[in-house]
């Protein structure tokens, strides 16, 4: 006989036949064809994952096709290792992501579609425009580090790298240079699948302990013959949120005076201030950096700004009038164009898919771009019919001329826009980058005591990337017997990145220019084998089992070199350096070699147990020779987990409402390393003194005695369908602990260090997830799918040791402390000083209690500040949810997805500086005529209180000038508590229209035909002023939630898709 | 199934051993870099050598945390206690000797800026396990200190020449015998500051009556300062700067009355003439009022062509006037301790009988002549700025050392007050000590019209050190700026 598969109609191999009330089986090959040796009046079963089993008479024999198993419970998804496993057999949670999700509406960092789609899974993209960096949590944190904190990726089977190498250093800010996942090119993703909890991750190891994204590659498995796939993509972005500015008040410093520019460093009148505290546009006429100058009544081709026309020019005044669009006219619509073309084909033996994809997007910060050429090519091949092999090699070339410089000071465009750019500087005049006949030497701006003309930090400052990438893999299996098989996989992922940082002459902070260059050269392999055993016992229990190793080894090395200044300007080269030139470099490996094995029994094919054992070595816990006497050293370790589910609705009658019921449970530990070379202490060397070469020791102390941390963790769920399928519910609750956690903890540098590496702490993480499947309406012709994805996470620190009752995860202008009893994320800073009537020997007791909790503001007016950091909010959100919809009618597909965060604060470093350069809107309060404090709507008086001599309150009276109010709101940027906002918001993340070509379509030599209109980010709604919440800042390559630190505007992109097959 | 781990994690690429001449470099170096900063961020302002136009904050005393002295006095003492561990108890080991001389100096220095901190415990958490350091009163610090410089010079005397990375005073045997000078000198410093608390004429005396076994400085080439290059990196440290961030910066109104009255030419080393003085042909150095409001610092005379920038030789690289050349970056140097201002310890001591050797008039002149040299040969030629004291300086009223002995000593505290000039915090130190030359808070300032006399502890020590941190709070008094430190009451 042979096997049809229902639904594409082709030879399904593998499918099992099975004589009933007789151990006699057999499979199908590849063409599906099957003998087997039976009475006429046998009944056949015939079984297949994925397709709902069937009986028929021996007699009947012959194409027999198998229907598709529309409840989805046969599904198969891929779980760890790639072992393949029916859904419902499953003791922990797993949510997939398909394929086509990301390719529509897309992003060039694949990454961030995980957001709202789902449950569990929090996405912190960052806003640097062209495919930057994400910071992915599932379940929430367990790791007081926050680079702990990511998931392990994983292709087809083998993990790769999601490095994060920090793009500052060398007096260079932060750059956000993408981490390893985003360079994945989502047209090579057949699909996502999500492992959340340590019992799904336990095989994979230590790195896996916060969840596994396991990306699945096409493949033409499902081809027959030869075929062609097209995939066009373009879209363009523009910013989904501005900052506001005023645009009332010019440049100066509230003085009252008038404005001149003479030399844009204080010459004139105002025109060596950044702040837009000048006089109100009123159209009168001002000498200012654009205005056009003349040389004895005679026009020159100089003007204002060129401080090198010639001498006895004379700036004639212009109008003084808001440049009302200056960021919006600064920003560029960005463009994304991605072209993916894959040559596909298929037969018994074998199958192949050749891809190319090209992606061309430049951002919306002017001259920044991404250039990403992946070519990917997998094959299999059936050698024999027990013998298959497979390859995947995907190379991927990236290169980015530009990236924008993120954070905090002079190479960042925010922080001129944000902080120091009044609105009377209209912008697009300096499109024009050098001073007439100083062109590459010396810049031409508005202000020459502290920034750089921002056309000239996006055009000449650049921060370059060219990026290689070779994510290869190859798996050869052989069927020992027909319930044995041997898989033999080895793969690797290397990538070559080199990054140029180009600084002009006459930058701020690099007068002569400045060259580096950093070489950072990755390598993970990968080298495992697999045994895995499925054999039925008796016609009640089969058992499976699996048993393999792996050996993974990691280098990577750096290397960089700096020429500080340069000779000629222009050459951007080490040898133009000026000075001597500084380099850096830094090797490091790891090596982890594993035992793993799990055995899994089920029951009636209701009842599911599954056991898993893994042990690690790892170098990284291993002394060196030389420190061996002094330690205590425990490299290898061992974890396990156990998962049981079982099918309630096949065991027992249930309403007739609940077509499915399955309850799942498991538990399972994970255990973990830490960074190579955490034993060792060294000395680095800095610059030479002249003569004299300098060294110094590392500030981190190491720790000889290390042990393994373990993270264990438990989980429950239940997955639920009703009326037919047409509600589905899957409720998860899990806990889990992680302990002996490897921390490098900050110590007071008193101690001579400032940290130390410890075995320290102990975190609680629990929480719910929730996805909700309806199916409102279904007709012929119409259908409604609805899904709502929710979760809630709360990680709690228990205990921290050796005394230790905090620790500082980060400290930028707000402290992020874990606090022995506290929430993970709390944020620590100065607050304001208010009333209080509960302790009379503190400050502000007011034994009334009238004025508890009021402001106390000094007798000057300004708010005083609290001497000790006080608890101001958590950064996490309280919940998460993504409500999707889908409505389907005949060919035409509307999808949205709305996501939705609750909770979680941030502070605003924007609303800090914004207002003491007098840029932001909030800058107009106090001054509603100007600067004259006696004119009514001048000034602010603060809402509180003023402690008197007697020790009574009164309220606050006393009117504070503008400026002096607004930098008095965060006491010099030293009071956080005025500058924190809840980060709720609602997203529409993702809309899209689309339009499947009809059937009669597909006959001609185009067989599928889809075009779909596709938007993302497309609205928001919130509460926090000038930024989108969901942003974050960087450090040093480390993501810090909950502060916003001069960020980019975020993007909203939509376009229109085309796909087809030939 | 571990094989080769061990050699996979050995870390190769940095040494873990080092030769105490790698080490001590680098100490010099950044704490005479910090000396340069913290003069110039806080210290030259809050005794009224400079003002602030721009982010007035620290000039109306609204000053937060000011953690740079205690992070660098820190972090740099980690390298100078594998500098002792790799020298050991070998007393004749001339790197002994000279870690205890900067170990001394930088703990005088975290004192006096902090009050009570951790001395005895203080970097020891690599071979004690000692996380936590006590804070150790400031009586005992001292007591350290001075002991320590007391061995050290001794040490000195006995030990071997063989003394590399010296970047201070070149190294070798020559170097020996200033390293020893300054250890006295710098006792000698730190005596006449504990002069409030204890009676210190004895051990001055004992320095000053055996010149051979307790030289002391003898000129100025005997200075501790750090000399810097024409090319980057190791330029004069404020050469980087932006020029608006420099400008912030001007002559005080305080230093610019007090220079001019004298008719002293260092003024203009300090400061230039404004520029709207030089447009209008009458070039004249304008200080500003410490203390100003945002708005009116701005504003003040005119605006900021009516207030005159800091002293030419130690702008940066682009804060040069119309007309100028760049700055020469290797001609102003960091400052440790000058042989000007040991005269002056001198002259008070001497004053005040404390010592019996000299004569007080002498030191004063001598420390004032000093002084005048002193900037006459760090300023280049081509700069045209003639730093000759004027024949008749040291016999004008406000400079002659005449009057009473407050008169005196009001005059020995005003030119130590110019000779400390960007020499990190010590003016203030001094001042708090002696309240003279007086210090008047600005108009704007927001501190009660008070002087503030200490820096607050970093707050991380709340979150990192805290049962130690409270211990000397609740022994010194409320964490903040106007708390009296015990060697100042």
């Amino acid at each position: 006989g042979k096997v049809i598969s229902g639904d594409d109609k082709q030879p399904l191999p593998g499918a099992t036949i099975q004589v009933k009330g007789a151990s006699k089986k057999t499979i199908t090959d590849n063409a599906g064809n099957f003998t087997i040796q039976a009475g006429n009046n046998d009944l056949l079963i015939i079984s297949s994952i994925g397709f709902t089993t069937q009986e028929i008479s021996a007699a009947q024999a012959g194409n027999i096709v198998l229907a598709v198993d529309t409840r989805g419970l046969g599904e198969v998804v891929v779980t760890a290792l790639g072992i393949k496993k029916e859904r419902k057999k499953l003791g922990y949670a797993l949510q997939e992501v398909k394929g086509e999700d990301l390719t529509v509406a897309r992003e060039s960092n694949v990454v961030n579609q995980l957001a709202g789609k789902v449950a569990g899974v929090t996405v912190i993209g960052s806003p640097s425009g062209v495919g930057g960096s994400a910071r992915v949590s599932i379940r929430g944190e367990r790791s007081v580090d926050l680079n702990k904190n990511q998931p392990l990726y994983v292709v087809d089977g083998v993990p790769i790298s999601n490095a994060i190498n920090g793009g500052s250093g060398s007096n260079n800010m932060e750059v956000d240079f993408g981490n390893g996942a985003s360079f994945i090119n989502p047209d090579d993703i057949e699909s996502m699948n999500v492992l959340k909890g340590a019992a799904a991750a336990a095989l994979y190891g230590s790195r896996a302990a916060n969840g596994v994204v396991m990306i699945k590659t096409k493949s033409g498995r499902k081809q027959k013959g030869i075929g062609v796939e097209v995939n066009s993509n373009l879209t363009l972005e523009s910013a989904l949120k501005l900052p506001e500015y005023q645009k009332v008040y010019g440049q100066g410093n509230a003085s009252g005076g008038d404005f001149a520019f003479v030399n844009g460093g204080g010459a004139g009148m105002a025109d060596g201030t950044d702040e837009g505290w000048g006089p109100a546009f009123r159209g009168q006429l001002y000498p200012q950096f654009n205005s056009p100058r003349t040389l004895n009544g005679e026009a020159i081709p100089f003007t204002g700004g060129d401080m090198n026309a010639p001498a006895g020019s004379v700036i004639t005044p212009t109008a003084w009038e808001p440049d009302n669009n200056n960021l919006k006219d600064f920003l560029e619509t960005g463009r994304t164009f991605t072209n993916n073309v894959a040559l596909v084909g298929g037969n018994d033996h074998g199958d192949f898919r050749l891809s190319y994809t090209n992606l061309n997007q430049t951002g919306i910060v002017p001259n920044t771009d991404l250039k990403r050429n992946t070519t990917s090519f997998s094959a299999g091949y059936h050698l024999t019919p027990k013998f298959s092999a497979r390859a995947f090699a995907s190379y991927i070339k990236s290169e980015s001329d530009n990236r924008p410089s993120i954070s905090y000071g002079t190479e960042s465009i925010m922080y001129l826009f944000n902080c120091w750019l009044p609105a009377s500087v209209r912008v697009s005049d300096l499109k024009r980058l050098w001073q007439r006949g100083l062109e590459d030497r010396q810049q031409y701006n508005w202000n020459y005591n502290y920034h750089d003309n921002p056309y000239m930090t996006v055009y000449e400052n650049t921060n370059g990337q060219y990026y290689d990438r070779l994510i290869g893999n190859v798996i050869l299996r052989y069927d020992l017997a027909s319930w044995l098989n041997l898989q033999v996989r080895t793969a690797t992922d290397w990538s070559s990145e080199r990054r140029e940082y180009r600084r002009a002459f006459s930058t701020q902070r690099f007068p002569f220019g400045e060259y580096r260059e950093v070489n950072i050269i990755n390598e993970e392999r990968n080298t495992d084998f697999l045994f895995a055993a499925d054999k039925e016992i008796n016609s009640n229990f089969s058992f499976n089992a699996t048993l393999g190793g792996n050996q993974m080894r990691q280098t990577s090395r750096f290397t960089e070199g700096t020429a500080g200044q340069l000779n000629v300007p222009g050459v951007y080269r080490l040898t133009n350096s000026r000075i001597p030139l500084v380099s850096g470099q830094n090797n490091v490996a790891k090596r982890i070699n594993s035992f793993y094995g799990s055995a899994g029994v089920s029951y009636k094919n209701k009842l599911f147990l599954d056991v898993t054992g893994r042990n690690d070595w790892s170098s990284a816990l291993t002394l060196p020779e030389d420190l061996k006497a002094f330690g205590t050293e425990q490299n290898s370790y061992f974890y396990s987990s156990v998962a049981l589910s079982a099918i309630i609705s096949d065991m027992v009658k249930l309403p007739s409402v609940i077509s499915f019921a399955k309850l799942r449970g498991s538990f399972a530990q994970v255990g973990n390393d830490t960074d190579p070379f955490a034993y060792t202490q060294t000395y680095f060397s800095t610059n030479p003194f002249g003569g004299s070469q300098v060294y110094e020791e590392t500030d981190r102390l190491s720790n000889l005695n290390l042990k393994p941390e373990i993270s264990t963790a438990f989980e429950f769920g239940a997955d639920l369908r009703f009326w037919q399928n047409r509600v589905g519910l899957d409720v998860t609750y899990y806990q889990g602990n992680t302990k002996n956690q490897i921390l490098n903890i900050p110590l007071s540098n008193t101690s001579g260090y400032t940290s130390r590496v410890i075995n320290a702490g102990a975190i609680r993480n629990h929480g719910i997830e929730v996805m909700l499947n309806v199916t409102p309406i279904k007709t012929k012709s119409f259908a409604w799918d609805a899904y709502v994805n929710f979760s809630h996470n709360r990680s709690k620190v228990l205990e921290l040791r050796d005394g230790l009752t905090n620790y500082v995860v980060a400290d930028r202008s707000v402290s992020i402390e874990a606090r022995v009893g506290e929430r993970m994320g709390d944020m620590y800073g100065i607050g304001f000083a208010r009333v209080q009537n509960s302790d009379p020997n503190a400050p502000y007791y007011d034994a009334t209690g009238e004025y508890t909790g009021q402001m106390v503001f000094a007798a000057n007016g300004r708010p005083v500040a609290t001497t000790e950091r006080i608890k101001l909010g958590n950064y996490n959100p309280d919940w998460l949810m993504g409500v999707g919809n889908t409505f389907t009618y005949k060919g035409i597909r509307l999808s949205c997805l709305f996501d939705i965060r609750q909770g979680g604060k941030l502070y605003s470093l924007t609303q800090t500086v914004g207002r003491e350069g007098g840029i932001i809107k909030e800058t107009l309060e106090g001054r509603a005529d100007g600067y004259d404090m006696s004119k009514p709507g001048n000034g602010v008086v603060g809402n509180g209180v003023v402690q008197q001599a007697d020790g009574k309150f009164a309220t606050n009276t006393t009117k504070v000038a503008v400026r002096e109010w607004h930098s008095a709101w965060t006491g010099g940027r030293n009071i956080a508590e005025g500058v924190m906002y809840d980060a709720s918001f609602v997203k529409l993340r993702e809309l899209q229209i689309g339009y499947t070509f009809p059937g009669a379509f597909k006959k001609g030599l185009i067989k599928g035909m889809n075009i779909s209109l596709v938007g993302r980010n497309l609205l928001l709604w919130d509460n926090v002023p000038h930024v989108d919440p969901e942003v974050m800042s960087y450090a040093g390559g480390t993501a810090l939630p909950g502060i916003e630190y001069m960020s980019l505007p975020s993007s909203r992109s939509y376009g229109v898709n085309l796909s087809f097959k030939l | 199934c571990a094989r080769d781990f061990s050699e996979v994690n050995t870390n190769e690429n940095n040494p873990t051993t080092v030769t105490p001449d790698l080490l001590l470099s680098g100490v010099i170096r950044n704490m005479m870099n910090a000396q340069v900063n913290t003069a110039w961020g806080i210290g030259n302002i809050v005794v009224q050598h400079h003002a602030k136009i721009q982010f007035v904050n620290e000039d109306r005393y609204l000053w937060g945390e000011q953690n740079s002295v205690w992070d660098e006095v820190y972090s740099n003492y980690r390298n100078l206690q594998n500098l002792f561990n790799a020298v050991g108890t070998d007393s004749t080991n001339p790197y002994l000797g000279v870690s205890l001389i900067l170990k001394s100096w930088m703990f005088a220095v975290a004192t006096d800026t902090y009050g009570d901190i951790p001395y005895s415990e203080a970097g020891k958490a690599k071979l004690e396990g000692k996380y936590q350091p006590k804070y150790d009163t400031q009586e005992e610090i001292y007591a350290g200190v001075l002991a320590d410089l007391k061995r050290a010079n001794s040490f000195l005397a006995i030990s071997g020449s063989n003394l590399n990375g010296d970047i201070l005073y070149g190294g070798g045997a020559n170097a020996l015998l200033k390293w020893r000078k300054l250890a006295n000198s710098l006792r000698l410093r730190y005596l006449m500051r504990l002069s409030k608390r204890k009676d210190v004429g004895a051990e001055m005396t004992e320095i000053l009556s055996n010149p051979a076994t307790y030289p002391i400085f003898e000129r100025n080439e005997d200075n501790a300062e750090l000399e810097y290059f024409s090319s980057a990196p190791n330029q004069w440290p404020l050469y980087g700067a932006r020029v608006g961030s420099f400008d912030e910066f001007r002559v005080s109104k305080t230093l610019s009355d007090r220079l001019t009255a004298l008719g002293d030419p260092r003024l203009k080393v300090f400061g230039r003439p404004s520029q709207r003085s030089v447009t209008a042909g009458t070039p004249k150095i304008e200080g500003i009022p410490n203390g100003l409001s945002d708005v009116n610092a701005l504003a003040y005379n005119g605006g900021v062509q009516g207030v005159s920038r800091v002293g030419y030789t130690f702008a940066c690289l682009v804060c040069n006037d119309a007309g100028q050349a760049a700055p020469d970056p290797a001609a102003p140097r960091a400052l440790l301790m000058t042989y000007a201002e040991l005269q002056f310890i001198l002259a008070e001591a001497r004053e005040r009988n404390m010592i019996t050797t000299g004569d007080a008039a002498t030191y004063y002149n001598n420390g004032i002549t000093a002084n005048f040299e002193y900037w006459k040969s760090i300023v280049p030629p081509q700069y045209g700025i003639d730093v000759t004291m004027p024949a008749n300086y040291l016999s004008q009223s406000g400079v002659a050392y005449t009057g009473g002995q407050a008169d005196k000593l009001g005059k020995i505290a005003l030119q130590k007050w110019v000779a400390y000039y960007f020499n990190g915090l010590e003016a203030w130190f001094d001042w708090r000590r002696t309240r003279m030359p007086a210090i008047v808070p600005g108009p704007s300032n927001l501190n009660n019209d008070r002087v503030p006399v200490r820096f607050i502890y970093p707050q991380k020590e709340q979150s990192l050190n805290g049962a130690s941190r409270k211990a000397a709070v609740d022994r010194q008094g409320v964490d903040d700026m106007n708390t009296l430190m015990w060697i100042a009451k």
